[in-house]
């Protein structure tokens, strides 16, 4: 039983960006009492970057987020992964769960190839053991044959995505969530990657996939979201959501709000 | 959407698990992962040896030289034995060279990683956890050098008493991690910080008794610097085996009371501003 429920999920950023803060939050103390609430910072930026956002998805569901830049994709895989805790609402999970955004967390240029699968390893939840069995298979799907044995520094950075999507598949995961998670590596991986995702996908899990990329959506996902504003504004076939998303201005990210 | 209607009302952990985790689940499932901070901490000692030749003995080194240059002056200065007074520097120096860098680490226990926990799911402690883990590393690094000067000084306090630093470094370490949680999340959200507390790091060798005996000062600026210093009761429950002899029961009442005291306060704060680490990062 996989499944992925967020309900409801407001979020939003503050920005602190005042070289002043510090004497800002003395001051705002001494002149506010000690019950000073939250909301009642000055000059603190907020960005509503979701505003209610609910979905729940089941064994099989392969979404794919569309939208422009800043519409919420990004920070809806971040709350989906834990890593943001949102203001309003809640997410509820079943299953293994491994985030592949911009770079594989916990990687050291300084470590070999091999040292850093098991930092990844371990931070990905996964037991020696269980790294030590999956250490063939990235071998081989990453193709890096002797580099894995050299500091992570001397990688390209095609390389570096190809350790960091082998790392991320090979957890086995449930629920795969992923930020323009391929497209870095050259031709041959990305068609690689993209069949790996197709595989993954037709095991019957759950994946999250946010992406500029319509062919890629295309091939490996049976739904997909149109995001704007923090919010999901249509929800359907990746057909239909990508004739919605062509009929949309360029609109930018919401407007921050002084609060 | 009806699912999720109908779902609402379900215990979480039961068929599903709300992602919401507390201060608490953080700071003991934390604990609960040894072999994640054990390795962020001994990779971070690891790196150090990259090409260099000594690695991570350029610490043991220059405190070698530390020891040998302030132990000249202070032999003079305190008129003390040279027997008595290096082996007593060298053993506040190591320990205090352990909260220092302690103190200055924990800054940026958040700062320094903000890839590592925006882009995997990752209980905040750990990331203490490892800094102290890595500090313990670079301690027994420094016992080089505390070998060194008791086997050429003061063979004879060697013994079984030394066993007491066990008891001490853990009692440090339990403060270690309050004060890795604590700052790294106040140097994270306040960026003035860092250099308030590197200031008054420095400052505070120099007003604990490390250079100078404690038994030098009397009455009232004795109070102020030894009895009610925190630092000194820390330094003590390690240095106090060290030297050879148990440290008081002073030292070990108030070494826990800091821990005490200090984990409270690190507790309250981590419990209502866990959830904004990732956001001030």
């Amino acid at each position: 039983m996989v499944r992925l429920i967020v309900d409801n999920v407001h979020v939003a950023y503050p920005i602190y960006n005042s070289q002043q803060n510090m004497r800002r939050a003395l001051f705002a103390r001494t002149i506010g009492g000690l019950i000073q609430s939250e909301t009642r910072r000055p000059n603190v930026l907020l960005v509503n970057a979701l505003n209610g956002v609910s979905l729940d998805l089941m064994e099989g569901d392969r979404l794919g987020l569309v939208g422009h830049n800043g519409a919420g994709k990004s920070t809806l895989l971040r709350v989906m992964a834990g890593i943001y805790e949102p203001v309003a609402g809640r997410v509820l999970v079943e299953g293994r769960m491994t985030p592949l955004f911009d770079t594989m967390p916990g990687l050291d240029g300084e470590d070999t190839g091999y040292e850093n699968i098991v930092t990844a390893g371990y931070l990905h939840g996964m037991t020696h053991a269980e790294i030590e069995r999956k250490i063939p298979y990235i071998e081989s799907f990453s193709g890096l044959g002797e580099f894995l044995s050299l500091p992570y520094r001397t990688y390209s950075s095609g390389m570096m995505m190809r350790l960091g999507f082998s790392i991320a598949t090979a957890v086995d995961p449930e629920i795969l969530l992923m930020d323009e998670g391929i497209g870095a590596g050259d031709a041959s991986f990305a068609e690689r990657a993209t069949k790996r995702l197709e595989e993954f996908a037709g095991e019957s899990r759950i994946m999250v996939l946010a992406s500029h990329s319509e062919q890629l959506l295309r091939k490996t996902c049976n739904r997909a979201a149109l995001m704007q504003s923090g919010r999901i504004m249509a929800l359907g076939s990746p057909d239909e959501i990508f004739a919605r998303y062509r009929e949309l201005p360029h609109a930018a990210a919401p407007e921050p709000v002084l609060n | 959407m009806n699912e999720i209607a109908s779902h609402r009302h379900e215990p979480a952990g039961n068929l599903v698990r709300s992602l919401a985790i507390t201060a608490r689940d953080d700071i003991v499932g934390g604990l609960l992962k040894p072999h994640v901070y054990g390795r962020l901490g001994w990779l971070d000692t690891k790196r150090r040896y990259r090409r260099t030749v000594l690695g991570p003995f350029w610490s043991a080194a220059s405190l070698a030289i530390s020891v040998t240059a302030l132990g000249s002056i202070g032999v003079g200065l305190w008129r003390q034995p040279a027997a008595d007074y290096i082996p007593f520097l060298a053993a506040g120096m190591i320990v205090w060279l352990l909260i220092q860098s302690v103190l200055t680490e924990s800054c940026v226990t958040f700062t320094s990683n903000p890839t590592l926990f925006r882009q995997i799911r990752l209980e905040y402690s750990v990331l203490a956890y490892a800094l102290v883990w890595r500090n313990l590393l670079a301690f027994m690094h420094n016992m080089v050098v505390y070998l060194a000067v008791y086997l050429a000084f003061a063979p004879q306090r060697l013994g079984l008493i030394q066993l007491l630093i066990l008891p001490g470094l853990a009692i440090v370490a339990l403060n270690a991690a309050w004060i890795a949680l604590l700052l790294g999340m106040v140097c994270l959200r306040f960026r003035d910080m860092q250099p308030l507390i590197a200031n008054l790091t420095q400052i505070t060798i120099f007003v604990t008794p490390i250079f100078w005996p404690p038994d030098v000062l009397q009455a009232a600026s004795r109070v102020v610097f030894v009895t009610l210093n925190p630092v000194y009761h820390l330094i003590e429950v390690v240095r106090a085996p060290l030297i050879g002899t148990a440290p008081a029961f002073e030292n070990y009442a108030a070494a826990i009371t800091t821990a005490l005291i200090g984990w409270t306060a690190t507790y309250l704060v981590f419990q209502r501003y866990r959830k904004r680490i990732a956001f001030w990062s």
